[in-house]
């Protein structure tokens, strides 16, 4: 009866972890395509509006440029329980990390995405000067497990033309 | 965020303000602030991390305190006599565990 109990014991504790990683697995996967289902969703919506964002430095038109602001743009973006998992395994054998691909693209295609949403509804015609900055945010000071969040920055300078050509 | 409109402040990441002339140059301008995270939202942003996304608790946080960094620069600017920045650049560290420094710097002028 004691041995029982203690194979329960350790039975239990050691499901205990197993059960959070996959339930981390099974609703990171659901919650984690539902966002990009949206985003291409999203960006499906502006197809075929003129609103370029580039990382020139000039304006692209020669116009009369009426009025100019900086804009930003930041959003912090995590990779689940599972996938840090993942790639700390991978971390070991070296190689492709897979694992984290997905949440960091997302980040900065969303973080993008936002700019030119702000720009199109603050008036403006183009945005130049595009810069894109990721920053790790630690998660602790000690231990390896420093990956907890990605911040993704983009700025640059909007540009609305005035209405009258020149 | 569109600050220059309210501050009466022309802001830009180009060499210039586009459309406009530069006639004085004031050097550097710049602001920082360091930011720790709240425990609570910390709890929260851990959770949240099981799933993965988005952790919006961490955006608000360093959005504000990237606001403030720039507001910080935009009165080093005005105390100067400046009416516009141009070429700002945002650089993010990890200074200790769980706080963040936002730093803004970029060079103060006069336009037209």
């Amino acid at each position: 009866m004691a041995g029982e109990s203690a194979l329960f014991c350790q039975l239990f504790f050691l499901g205990i972890p197993i059960l959070i990683y996959i339930g981390s697995l099974v609703f990171g996967e659901l919650h984690q395509n539902k966002l990009l289902l949206k985003l291409d969703t999203e960006e499906k919506a502006l197809e075929g509006r003129t609103n370029p964002v580039t990382n020139l430095s000039k304006p692209s038109q020669a116009r009369q440029i009426a009025s100019s602001s900086l804009v930003m743009e930041s959003i912090s973006v995590g990779p689940s329980w599972w996938q840090m998992l993942m790639g700390g395994i991978k971390n070991f054998f070296g190689g492709k990390i897979h694992s984290y691909d997905k949440m960091l693209t997302y980040g900065r295609r969303v973080v993008i995405h936002r700019l030119r949403m702000q720009a199109i509804q603050s008036g403006f015609d183009e945005v130049i000067n595009l810069r894109v900055e990721t920053a790790m945010i630690s998660k602790k000071s000690k231990g390896d497990d420093k990956t907890a969040a990605f911040e993704f920055t983009a700025y640059g300078t909007a540009i609305r033309y005035s209405a009258s050509q020149d | 965020m569109l600050l220059n409109m309210s501050e009466g402040m022309h802001l830009s990441n180009t060499e210039t303000v586009p459309g406009k002339l530069i006639t004085a140059s004031f050097g550097l301008v710049q602001g920082s602030t360091v930011r720790a995270k709240n425990i609570f939202k910390d709890f929260g942003a851990g959770l949240k991390n099981m799933v993965g996304g988005e952790l919006k608790a961490y955006t608000e946080l360093l959005q504000e305190a990237r606001n403030e960094a720039l507001q910080r620069m935009m009165m080093d600017a005005q105390s100067r006599g400046a009416n516009a920045i141009v070429n700002i650049r945002f650089a993010t560290s990890a200074v200790a565990g769980g706080a963040a420094e936002l730093f803004a710097y970029g060079t103060a002028v006069t336009v037209e």
